[in-house]
């Protein structure tokens, strides 16, 4: 897939400024960066959410996002995970992956942080896109989960061939989940590399950034 | 002070022709100004709180001011448009039930309007974002905020009554607080105490106090049932 150049400008400060870039059809991208370096606005332009200054969507795919905090809809946790379709067998297979069988007729409201995360995650896989954009799906979600969510995310994947971008905070995910990891710095994408080459950063930031990891 | 409390009870207990008067009138008012706002405020609300088009921002600060107007104010405009110098001294509704519902729904719909505003305002951005997010129809994701918006009409629309039922500078100025006719409960109370007979004032006093009591036990009942 081709995302376009564009750029994104809140209050006359331009806050992302992202390249042309091909990325290999199916791959899994880890998208990485201190806060604040553009992360969540690169997501939400490309599920097209937010539009860039352009106002044309630099990707032209059916997108899937998960956004950085997930919202309940006051009804049911099933209701919640069916909104997005009504195949019953799917949504079983993936709300007992993600250990939410005793809360499906709880009012989703009242979900804890990672539990309403496990749900927004069992809800977006329930239809298949092209583009999957999942912004820190994990960080709420204890290690079991996030295993789980793991899983799924691949399964989801292997299953739909579709180009997967996570947003993450841990290196180890995306060791464990990506084919290769994009670096964003100051609202540029610094480096891109494949996983296995995250010892060997190009760049003084990435290398400092990969320090703080112990990587 | 005793023997007027004693007798505000004795007038409840015995059901007094003119107290049972004025709450029925005060009942249509509030009934009618309330449901009539809330028919008009909450669409406007939800609108306000979730569109987006040049002048929404001023349109949302014109509602603010006029959820604070002062109901003496809202009187007196009223008061002049209907009088016999008015442009609609020809409807003669001054000092009628009507106009009293009218220059309710005037004072009440910004308060119901605003509270859905603030609200919708508050989970638009959320809800949007998840919907489309996953690539739900905007027409599906405007009822589905709809839907979040159920228990905020309850209370909204519950403010809008309590503000109703406790105003008095308003419906005192366009009804003017006739005897058998347009007197309320707010108004009877200023009028019997001026006349110095406090029994029907306490009388008045301690039904609008148990009716405020039970709305904030609906209001707290609603707020505990959406949170579960
Ligand atoms: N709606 C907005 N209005 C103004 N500035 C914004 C807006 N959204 C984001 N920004 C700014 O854009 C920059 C990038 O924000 P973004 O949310 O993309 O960061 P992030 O990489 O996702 O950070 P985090 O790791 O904390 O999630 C930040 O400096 C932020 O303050
Ligand atoms: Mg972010």
């Amino acid at each position: 897939m081709i995302i376009s150049g564009f750029t994104k400008t809140y209050d006359g400060r331009c806050v992302l400024d992202f390249p042309r870039m091909e990325i290999s059809d199916g791959s899994i991208c880890s998208v990485v960066g201190t806060n604040g370096s553009g992360k969540t606005t690169m997501a939400k332009i490309l599920a097209g959410i937010e539009k860039p200054d352009s106002g044309i969507r630099p990707v032209e795919l059916n997108a899937g996002y998960m956004p950085q905090r997930s919202f309940a809809f006051r009804m049911s946790v099933l209701k919640n995970i069916m909104l997005n379709g009504d195949d019953s067998e799917r949504a079983k297979l993936l709300y007992e992956k993600m250990g939410l069988t005793a809360l499906l007729n709880k009012n989703a409201k009242n979900l804890s942080g990672g539990e309403t995360a496990r749900m927004a995650l069992c809800r977006l896989l329930m239809k298949d896109y092209d583009l999957l954009i999942l912004d820190e799906p994990t960080a709420a979600m204890d290690i079991e989960a996030t295993t789980e969510s793991e899983t799924l995310i691949k399964e989801y994947r292997d299953k739909t061939g579709c180009t997967v971008f996570i947003v993450s905070h841990s290196l180890q995910q995306a060791k464990r989940i990506s084919d290769e990891v994009l670096f964003l710095h100051e609202g540029r994408p610094a480096e891109r590399c494949r996983t296995e080459g995250l010892n060997a950063p190009k760049t003084e930031e990435f290398r400092r950034f990969l320090e703080f990891y112990g990587v | 002070m005793h023997t007027a409390l004693e007798k505000a009870i004795e007038l409840i207990a015995s059901g007094d022709a003119e107290l049972l008067n004025i709450l029925n009138v005060t009942a249509i008012m509030t009934l009618s100004s309330s449901v009539i706002a809330l028919l008009i405020g909450v669409p406007l609300g939800v609108f306000l709180g979730a569109s987006q088009f040049p002048g929404r921002k001023a349109l949302i600060v014109i509602n603010r001011t006029l959820m604070g107007m002062p109901p003496v104010v809202c009187g007196l405009i009223f008061y002049i448009l209907f009088s016999g110098v008015g442009p609609f001294r020809a409807t003669h509704l001054l000092f009628t039930v009507r106009i009293m519902i009218i220059a309710q729904v005037v004072l009440i719909t910004p308060i119901v309007a605003g509270t859905m505003e603030s609200y919708v305002e508050g989970i638009r951005f959320s809800v949007r974002e998840t919907a489309k997010g996953l690539g739900i129809s905007r027409i599906k994701s405007f009822f589905l905020l709809c839907n979040e918006c159920v228990y905020q009409v309850f209370s909204s629309y519950l403010l809008g009554f309590s503000r109703s039922i406790a105003e008095v500078g308003c419906v005192a100025m366009v009804g003017g607080a006739i005897s058998w006719k347009t007197n309320v409960m707010t108004t009877a109370i200023m009028e019997y105490t001026n006349k110095g007979s406090f029994s029907i004032g306490i009388a008045l006093g301690i039904i609008l106090l148990s009716i405020a009591l039970l709305i904030n036990i609906l209001l707290s009942i609603i707020q505990r049932r959406a949170s579960r």
